[in-house]
């Protein structure tokens, strides 16, 4: 598990791309101020420091999970995070390669957001900003709000 | 849509177009570049970078199957056995 910074609204990303891994944290260096992002490189790892956190816990104010990766796919620690009273209305997004229909439904059925990874830069621009769109509205404006 | 029509297209409008209906395949590295290979109907593009996922170097199509090679090698059978 890493991080990258010491801040107080906590982005989990798993995914096993350490280039994605890369992008994602720079495209919230803009909020670098008050977002950690944490990562991990499969959903084993993801899980085993998600379901550690307890219900009084900080927790993440949303996970970023790609749909394929080794150990335990995205969409199985999806499942499993909503099995966990405290992760079920955490907001989640799959964050995939994939622009599928039936991913998109998946995402839907279980409450989590849907981002097909960007192929340029005009997508990854605005990355961050879709992300942050699927954190609740309060913390939406405390995170808008700083950078301003 | 034919490999021609796509190729005939501004580049921008291929990248739009990959990125909506594209079949994400693999990736592979090539020196200091990384280069993306997505499926598009009966063909293949793959996406060679400046700078992964932001700035694109430019597009290369092809038909044939020996062009996967470089990608093929890259999948890991393990979990299909």
């Amino acid at each position: 598990m890493t991080n990258s910074t010491t801040a107080r609204n906590v982005v989990f990303y798993a995914d096993d791309d350490l280039d994605d891994l890369e992008l994602v944290k720079d495209a919230f260096a803009q909020y670098s101020k008050n977002v950690e992002v944490l990562t991990a490189t499969d959903g084993s790892k993801a899980l085993s420091y998600l379901s550690n956190l307890k219900k009084y816990d900080t927790l993440p104010c949303l996970i970023i999970l790609d749909v394929n990766m080794p150990v335990i796919n995205g969409k199985e620690t999806l499942l499993r995070l909503r099995e966990i009273e405290h992760f079920q209305d955490v907001p989640v997004v799959l964050f995939t390669t994939s622009s599928q229909p039936m991913d998109k439904s998946f995402a839907k059925k279980y409450n989590a957001g849907f981002i097909t990874k960007p192929i340029d830069v005009k997508q990854m621009e605005v990355i961050a900003d879709q992300f942050i769109e699927h954190c609740s509205e309060e913390i939406r404006d405390k995170i808008r709000r700083q950078i301003k | 849509m034919k490999m021609h029509d796509f190729q005939l297209l501004p580049e921008q409008d291929q990248i739009e177009i990959l990125y909506q209906f594209g079949v994400y395949i693999g990736k592979h590295k090539q020196a200091f570049s990384i280069i993306l290979l997505y499926q598009l109907e009966g063909f293949y593009v793959e996406v060679f970078y400046r700078k992964y996922r932001s700035h694109v170097k430019h597009l290369h199509c092809f038909e044939s199957t020996e062009c996967l090679e470089p990608y093929l090698e890259q999948i890991d059978v393990e979990n299909l056995v």
